[in-house]
């Protein structure tokens, strides 16, 4: 048996290049169940993008307990400490099981009768005086598949607004738009396995050791096997990561495209550029040899403060793999120019050649477990199977497919993104908001305007969740949803691999699945499509997955050849899956023809500095055809930087132990334990010239706001403050901070990217201050991770004993 | 010949778009994109005027002095509490298309300038003309393409809502 919150990644598998993953099932039941009791249940993990396939333990209606499922590509039977312990939330006390309905300003218990005919009346009443573009509907990237294309297909289709958005755009937006922008289409190229195969590591603002493990371990097991992979990292964090790199640049927050272009330029002059593949199967090459040869390694040295010489020896070790695998997160995604930095990512690969090969791709990882899916069918900023909104019979071909008129869809501009949906209802355009599955009470930028504007008493919030967040708590009405386990779906992880994950339980009280809220929701509203049926004509999840495979035939991700039963039993299938290819496909690409044909083609693309969307007779004049398209940009300096008053750099991020606003992990006792409370990092200079020691209790202060926490002197880098994201009110039974601020997002600024939109958490100025002494007790931060305190050893993070590790023998 | 003018015609016209994107941003401080990517676009302004300046030298162009000091005064400082109060009422979407289609217009202004300058350049055979105007000829050009990406997103909300 063995403790997994001290030892995150499990015992080591160790395996040369190009093997089988060996397969290790790890099994975690609660105290005093027997195997002999449980029935198992497939399904697969929700508390990262890795999707892990799972089977869940059930006993006397309850879960009890999972393991890792040993047929599954993504995983080898291996699950993390959150897929271990997290799925306890199912079963909290504090489970929303009754709709509540705000009266006399307090939120009190209704039917469901009553809450859905208060919506379905405030949802009138904004249609008549403002017309669909009074209504905004903000959701997760956590749902299923199903329930985010009945959402889609209801709110663009039925009531016809543009104002539908995933919280997806806070985490992969820029993974979507780097893909359309380069690829032409959205859609990871490559596969989990070209782990197993690559020679060298290319890992850029991405801490996988905490934000997908199980992918860590795999890792880890080529490290320890013969021919390791060699890695560069790119954190401001000494991750584990980091730790185990050969070359690491830890750069300032803010400068990762300077960094991409210093990269991109000792390639093409170190002579490492396949001249036939760029040539055959790339435009763009000239425009970015160009723009990128001014970013000499002195001068990028300057700019990121690393040194020279390691940017040498990380472009050297880039230039001479031969199987080299590039992976990019939310260091690029949440930072200052994400876009034009994750396209230069791409764009290390393409002048390689390295893509569409075993062990040869780039990596746009996802964050959330459903991501791919609002993507997939439209609930974000795409339309429904990558068509392209700007392309006339794409959205004609879609409104046929729906039954409605194409005028009905709104495409006469991108579907608004969260951050422009947010404004509008400041500006009181948007008078009726619906939040389903997510919190930005702790998770949008600039809390303080956050709480306002869902405050306000012009704005109709309804907020669909398991729990009451901060969010719910802002609420007009609140519903209960049922969570993972409790309703049947589907999901499609970072490589493109669909799993299915059955219904093993049943919901708490009256809680009822996002699907059925929504079928609920068009019933009562009488949406109807042009020959007076109902609009949304499923009423299972099975019906709705069928209806949304048939919507995607012929699209990059066709779903044609996948069912539920297809699903069942053995591994999750990649798509696309058809005819052609009944068992899914491996690799995108492995005929280097790209998906940028303009009558194909996803996304038009954008220029990488304004975000200015290019349009039809733009994007034909570049020519691609088919072939990749090489984007370039020149570095700009951060929207805030750092001055006299506002001297260092704040950025966020995730713990291992937790999942975003804590709503499930804070419900699992190992987890909640192992990282208890919030805490601030700082580097040791740092620390030293503030006059902080490990465990005082500062005040980071920024333009927009402050927290307070205990600091951990820890391997962040000088100038560099590090807060984890996961610390906002509910379990203070508040929406609010009430005199003691945790919440990161305080302190973050309202500002996006101008082509993925997705937000910029990392890099606001910040000051800070010591406020309390610490008595020498440590900050109450994992020791096990990127928070390891770097003065002193500290006990290991622990409490996770009862997981068993079979490996299989070969 | 006229080159002076040609020059002196492209400095004023990007000096005004320059004021004109930090003034809107200032004034639209809610819309942080436009405020944000308003003041990167002026300092993107600010740099042509630089990259122009030995031209000017070359050919006996005096343009005006400008005032491209990029610190917030205590005008921009009123203009973005204005913002403030502005940007939470429904009338901020009418003010923001007005403005956003002068900005439109003095980008169009300052593109169509540097049309007419890399033509005289050509003319000229002013290689290392030609090369530092076409290329901010480029920019230019993105910045109007940029703002009518934006007009076109945010007029449905502000015309045909209600």
């Amino acid at each position: 048996m063995t403790d997994r919150i001290s030892d995150i990644w499990g015992s080591r598998t160790p395996y040369p290049t190009g093997a089988d993953w060996p397969v290790r099932t790890d099994q975690y039941l609660a105290d005093g169940v027997s195997e002999a009791d449980v029935t198992w249940v497939q399904s697969a993990c929700v508390l990262c993008s890795m999707d892990c396939g799972m089977d869940v333990a059930v006993q006397d209606g309850r879960i009890v307990g999972v393991r890792g499922r040993a047929t599954d590509r993504v995983n080898h039977g291996r699950l993390g400490p959150k897929g271990l312990f997290g799925w306890q939330a199912n079963a909290a006390a504090d489970r929303l099981t009754r709709p509540l309905v705000r009266r006399n300003g307090n939120l009190e218990p209704a039917t469901w009768d009553e809450a859905m005919d208060l919506v379905v009346e405030r949802s009138r009443q904004v249609l008549d005086s403002h017309g669909p573009l009074g209504m905004g509907f903000y959701t997760s990237g956590q749902l299923f598949l199903e329930d985010y294309y009945t959402i889609g297909l209801v709110v663009r289709g039925g009531i016809g607004t543009p104002h539908l958005d995933g919280n997806t755009r806070l985490c992969t937006a820029t993974s979507d738009f780097a893909l359309k922008e380069t690829f032409g289409s959205d859609g990871a190229p490559g596969s989990l396995t070209d782990f197993d195969s690559c020679d060298t590591l290319f890992i850029v603002g991405h801490n996988p050791a905490e934000t997908h493990t199980v992918l860590w371990a795999r890792i880890l097991d080529r490290l320890a096997g013969p021919n390791p992979p060699r890695m560069v990292v790119v954190d401001p964090r000494r991750t584990k990561v980091a730790g185990a790199a050969d070359v690491h640049l830890p750069v300032r927050s803010g400068t990762n495209l300077a960094l991409l272009n210093g990269i991109l330029r000792e390639l093409i002059v170190g002579g490492h550029v396949d001249k036939s593949f760029v040539d055959a199967h790339t435009v763009g090459f000239d425009k970015l040899a160009q723009t990128v040869a001014d970013y000499d390694p002195e001068r990028v040295a300057e700019i990121c403060a690393v040194p020279a010489d390691d940017i040498r020896a990380a472009a050297r070790l880039i230039g001479s793999a031969e199987r080299l695998v590039s992976t990019c997160l939310q260091g690029v995604y949440q930072s200052h120019q994400a876009t034009a930095t994750a396209c230069q990512v791409n764009n290390v690969n393409l002048l390689r050649g390295m893509i569409g090969k075993p062990g040869c791709t780039v990596f746009q990882l996802n964050g959330q477990p459903t991501a791919q899916n609002t993507r997939e069918t439209g609930a974000d900023g795409d339309m429904v199977g990558f068509r392209n909104w700007q392309n006339p019979d794409h959205v004609a071909d879609l409104a046929r497919i729906w039954g409605v008129d194409p005028l009905q869809i709104p495409a006469w501009s991108p579907p608004t993104h969260a951050m422009q949906i947010f404004r509008y209802a400041e500006e009181g355009a948007i008078r009726f908001l619906w939040i389903t599955g997510t919190n930005p009470a702790v998770s949008l930028p600039e809390l303080h305007r956050i709480r306002s504007i869902l405050s306000q008493e012009r704005l109709f919030v309804v907020v669909t969740d398991a729990f009451l967040t901060e969010t719910a708590r802002l609420a007009d009405v609140v519903l209960p949803a049922a969570m993972w386990a409790e309703k049947t779906g589907t999901f499609t992880n970072h490589d493109r691999t669909v799993h299915l994950s059955e219904r093993a339980i049943d919901p708490p009280g009256e809680a009822r699945s996002d699907m059925d809220i929504f079928l609920d929701y068009a019933r009562r509203l009488e949406l109807s499509n042009s020959d007076g049926e109902p609009l949304v004509p499923w009423r299972t999840p099975e019906e709705c997955f069928t209806a949304f495979a048939r919507v995607t035939e012929g699209r990059p991700c066709d779903y044609t050849g996948l069912s539920y039963d297809k699903l069942r039993g053995g591994s999750g299938i990649q798509w696309p899956c058809n005819a052609d290819a009944p068992d899914g496909t491996e690799r995108l690409y492995t005929d280097h023809v790209f998906n940028t044909d303009p009558d194909y083609c996803e996304d038009y693309g954008h220029d990488l500095a304004t975000g200015a969307a290019l349009e039809r007779k733009d994007f034909v004049a570049i020519g691609a055809a088919g072939r990749a398209v090489l984007k370039a940009a020149q570095y700009q300096p951060a929207h805030e930087p750092p001055d006299d008053d506002y001297p260092l750099l704040f950025t966020t991020g995730r713990t291992a132990y937790h999942w975003h606003t804590r709503t499930k992990t804070a419900h699992a006792p190992q987890l909640q334990n192992a990282a208890p409370e919030a805490w601030v990092e700082l580097s040791p200079s740092d620390a030293d010239r503030l006059g902080v020691a490990e465990g005082d209790v500062v005040r980071v202060e920024s333009r927009r706001g402050r927290i307070e926490a205990k600091a951990r002197i820890s391997g962040v880098r000088e100038g560099v403050v590090f807060a984890p994201f996961h610390f906002g009110y509910w379990d203070r039974d508040s929406d609010a901070p009430d005199g003691r601020p945790t919440a990161a997002n305080e302190l973050t600024m309202t500002v996006w990217d101008p082509v993925s939109k997705q937000p910029q958490f990392k890099g606001a100025a910040v000051r800070v201050e010591r406020i309390a002494d610490g008595g020498g007790v440590p900050a109450p931060a994992p020791t096990t991770t990127a928070s390891e305190p770097v003065i002193g050893k500290l006990p290991p993070t622990s409490g996770g004993a009862g997981v068993r590790e079979t490996v299989e023998q070969r | 010949m006229n080159m002076h003018k040609a020059i002196e015609d492209v400095h004023d016209a990007e000096a005004e778009l320059a004021k004109r994107l930090r003034m809107t941003g200032e004034r639209h401080a809610s819309e942080s994109d436009l405020y944000h990517l308003g003041h990167t676009l002026s300092r993107r302004s600010a740099e042509h005027l630089q990259a122009l300046a030995p031209f000017a030298d070359r050919y006996g162009a005096k343009p005006a002095p400008d005032d491209l000091d990029t610190s917030p005064g205590v005008l921009e400082t009123v203009r973005r509490m204005g913002a403030q109060v502005i940007g939470h009422s429904e009338a901020a979407g009418l003010v923001l298309m007005a403005d956003l289609r002068e900005l439109y217009l003095a980008a169009q202004h300052a593109e169509l300038a540097w049309v007419v300058l890399l033509q005289a350049a050509k003319a000229k055979r002013d290689a290392e003309l030609i090369e530092v105007v076409t290329h901010c000829h480029e920019e230019a050009e993105m910045c109007g393409k940029w703002l009518r990406t934006r007009i076109k997103e945010a007029a449905p909300q502000v015309y045909a809502a209600g």
